[in-house]
């Protein structure tokens, strides 16, 4: 009798577990058929917690608005972006993803796949609100639907700077006011050698490890490919024509590369660079500059003494100058700043791009963006002039936001050569550059050799991206 | 006092009477259970493990070979300029770290073998770098070899020598990542040795005492043939583990001078997670295929 009723438990136990196994999916799905939509959202943690509460806000606001779900997730760069690229590989995207490292790594290479949706219609839109220059990045070409279109919405943009200290200029016997700062090509790099040497004269014990120069020249570094591109303007370089074809070899090309290569190796080899900047990431010449062994450091953004006013406003106002590039030593013109724009990216496998287009249109209103994007404290310079602007970024009192105004707004301007053709995101990721100059340093090639090496490396990668 | 089976003390047990045990044979014999309802009540139990196994081992590895089969992928990253400087590397950096760190890690078990308060504190003390994390221990090493403030230079220059860019030229950025790993796990393999060498019957020692040996000699012909089978399945064990290492390298010098100092494991990272090329990333990882599996193989024989 026993016997008989436990197997009955058994089997009844068994029969419902198998009906709910069957029907509790289906149940599910019917459930969450009745919930509101949701929007998946993948952000860049920002460098300062303003910014990550801006754009939560700017996320609820959006949700409660549109009676939606903004599932938003903020993750640093160096995670999120092999986090965008495994999940475009394996199809299982977010809705809308924003990366510091989406216009070089990302958009370009998934632009050719044919894996991120088409938004012209969201670039329409905001088209007259748009920098030239900046817009440039969202412009990209699509291998498997055989086209140009705009495969990422360009938000922000950082352009190259210099930050020095002004009491160790001081100290060393010169006027550290940012207009008496020479800017001519060879005056300006001598400035600083002379900077270097008179401190180190002047007090060996206290100076005898500071650097005049904090320039970055690792492979693992982006800033070497920034700083290193950036000067072969001033040599009148270029590696791609404007319709994306290889013309680093070309004599008058390889020649200001073989200069800007011997640039970077002089000045290194010369010892006005720390010797460890062969191996700097891209916090590194942040955190020598913050520890005063470098006097002065080139920086693809103004984040050095935006760090320092939060923590030390006397640094920030006083301590701390801003400057731009000198001139061109070809013709002591000044040449076009490259600018390095940030964009959105709608994954072609979301489920929601219609809302998530709208998304992006209610973060880039006026009023949305200025709030957000102020709250990186003049990291990053808005790709749209209404936001532009706005009193912050011309703020006379300023020592340093107005300098990138003015860097953004008064001067030629142009975007990266990933803008040209995707391969060239390839030879950025692998950093030709910042291995040229390592040949040179540490296995002692000449300049010319190195420069016909990565003038190749950059020819084959080119000839796999057909 | 010991009790007996009976319950009668041991040494009475025997003039107790023997009672004869009554032995019921029965008459029809046992059923046996049918060796096919055996074997799928087996598998019945080890289903979720074949499945978890299927899935996530072997569905894998069929999956990144069939991947790995097209052959332009091997002519893309050959033609790499780092890819076989990479392959050296690896070789390198697997083979010198994982020998040196096993020799030593042979070496010091004596020591922690012997049963000294002086050496049971010195244990303890020697485990600290295997529980420190990874990330600031390669962190602290970086910075410590900083040509600019680092320590090490700094005490070069107070000992009147000059400082060295140590991460800066490629043969001593990889041997301060060799370095690292055989300060992290040397603590670890030396207490598997350790363990090794307390289950060596103590009776082959005094052996040895009696006939005279010297300690090298007991080294030799007692406590090595004893360990060998350990410690060439140690060595294999560390040297997959090592073969798939990327963090070291990753941190420490991030492939810096010029990626001169990467490994596969962390080429394949770049190609895969970098640049978009999981094609590439796999051709990378198929190429050390051969050597893993061949470790594996003997391992798998060795165990045995």
């Amino acid at each position: 009798m026993r016997k008989t009723s436990l197997l009955w438990r058994v089997f009844w136990t068994a029969v419902l577990g198998l009906a709910l196994a069957l029907t509790g999916p289906g149940l599910a799905g019917m459930a969450a058929a009745k919930e509101k939509a949701k929007l998946v959202v993948w952000w860049n943690k920002g460098y300062y917690k303003e910014e990550d509460e801006g754009m939560q806000k700017i996320a609820a606001e959006f949700a409660r608005q549109n009676n939606v779900d903004v599932d938003i997730t903020f993750t640093i760069q160096d995670d999120l972006g092999p986090k965008i690229i495994s999940a475009l590989i394996a199809r299982r995207v977010p809705d809308v993803a924003f990366c510091f490292f989406t216009d070089w790594q990302i958009a370009p290479k998934f632009a050719w796949e044919g894996q991120l949706a088409d938004v012209s219609d969201v670039i329409k839109d905001l088209k007259p609100r748009y920098l030239e220059s900046h817009l440039k990045t969202g412009w990209l070409y699509n291998k498997a639907a055989k086209k140009w279109s705009y495969y990422s919405v360009p938000i922000e943009a950082q352009a190259l700077g210099s930050h020095y200290w002004k009491d160790l200029v001081q100290e060393a016997g010169f006027d550290p006011d940012p207009k008496k700062i020479p800017m001519k090509w060879d005056e300006y790099w001598g400035f600083w050698k002379k900077v270097q040497d008179s401190l180190r004269k002047k007090d060996p014990a206290k100076y005898g490890k500071l650097y005049g120069i904090g320039m970055t020249e690792s492979s693992r570094a982006t800033d070497t490919f920034y700083n290193f591109e950036q000067y072969l303007l001033a040599f009148h370089g270029e590696i791609l024509s404007p319709e994306g074809k290889v013309i680093a070899a070309e004599p008058k090309n390889r020649e200001a590369i073989v200069k800007t290569l011997a640039f970077f190796t002089s000045i290194y080899s010369e010892g006005y660079v720390p010797p460890d900047a062969l191996t700097w990431t891209d916090a590194d010449n942040n955190v020598n500059f913050n520890n005063k062994t470098v006097v002065m450091t080139p920086n693809p953004s103004i984040s050095i003494p935006g760090a320092h006013f939060f923590t030390n406003k006397e640094n920030y106002y006083n301590k701390i100058g801003s400057i731009l590039q000198p001139t061109s030593p070809v013709d002591d013109k000044g040449y076009p700043y490259l600018v390095s724009v940030k964009p959105i990216i709608i994954p072609k496998g979301s489920k929601n791009q219609a809302l998530a287009k709208k998304f992006i249109k209610y973060v880039l209103e006026p009023n949305n963006f200025a709030n957000y994007v102020k709250a990186s404290n003049g990291r990053w310079f808005p790709s749209f002039k209404d936001v532009a602007a706005d009193p912050f970024f011309h703020d006379p009192k300023d020592p340093h936001v107005p300098v990138a105004t003015d860097q953004h707004l008064n001067h030629e301007t142009r975007p990266f050569y990933y803008s040209y053709h995707p391969a060239y995101s390839q030879v950025y990721t692998e950093n030709v550059w910042g291995k040229a100059i390592s040949r040179v340093v540490t296995e002692k090639w000449s300049n010319e050799k190195a420069a016909d090496e990565a003038i190749s490396r950059i020819q084959t990668i080119f000839t796999s991206w057909k | 006092m010991w009790v007996g089976a009976t319950g009668a003390p041991a040494g009475r047990e025997s003039l107790m009477p023997q009672t004869t045990p009554v032995i019921v044979a029965s008459i029809a014999t046992p059923r046996r259970e049918p060796w096919a309802r055996k074997t799928a009540l087996g598998l019945v139990f080890c289903a979720p493990l074949i499945l978890i196994f299927l899935v996530l081992v072997i569905y894998p590895m069929i999956y990144e070979v069939y991947l790995g089969l097209d052959w332009e992928i091997y002519t893309s990253i050959f033609s790499d300029p780092i890819f076989i400087q990479t392959l050296w590397n690896t070789v390198i950096f697997v083979g010198l770290a994982v020998n040196v760190k096993m020799f030593l890690a042979l070496l010091l078990s004596a020591l922690f073998s012997t049963e000294h308060r002086v050496t049971r504190i010195l244990g303890g003390i020697f485990l600290l770098p295997w529980a420190i994390p990874a990330l600031p221990g390669i962190l602290s090493f970086r910075w410590m070899l900083n040509g600019q403030w680092g320590i090490v230079n700094k005490i070069l220059n107070d000992l009147g020598f000059a400082g060295y860019p140590w991460l800066v030229r490629r043969p001593t950025a990889l041997a301060a990542a060799i370095v690292y790993h055989i300060w992290k796990y040397l603590p670890f393999w030396t207490l598997i040795f350790v363990a090794g060498r307390r289950g060596i019957p103590k009776e082959l020692y005094e052996a040895g005492d009696i006939d005279g040996a010297p300690p090298f000699q007991k080294f030799r012909y007692i406590t090595l043939p004893m360990l060998r089978n350990l410690y060439l399945i140690c060595c294999l064990l560390s040297m997959v583990f090592t073969l798939g290492d990327f963090v070291i390298i990753k941190i420490m010098t991030g492939g810096a001078p010029g990626d001169s100092t990467h490994v596969l494991a962390t080429l394949a990272y770049r190609y895969t997670f970098q640049m978009g090329k999981i094609d590439w990333g796999i051709g990378t990882f198929i190429t050390a295929l051969p050597i893993t599996l061949l470790f594996i193989f003997i391992l798998i024989r060795k165990i045995k």
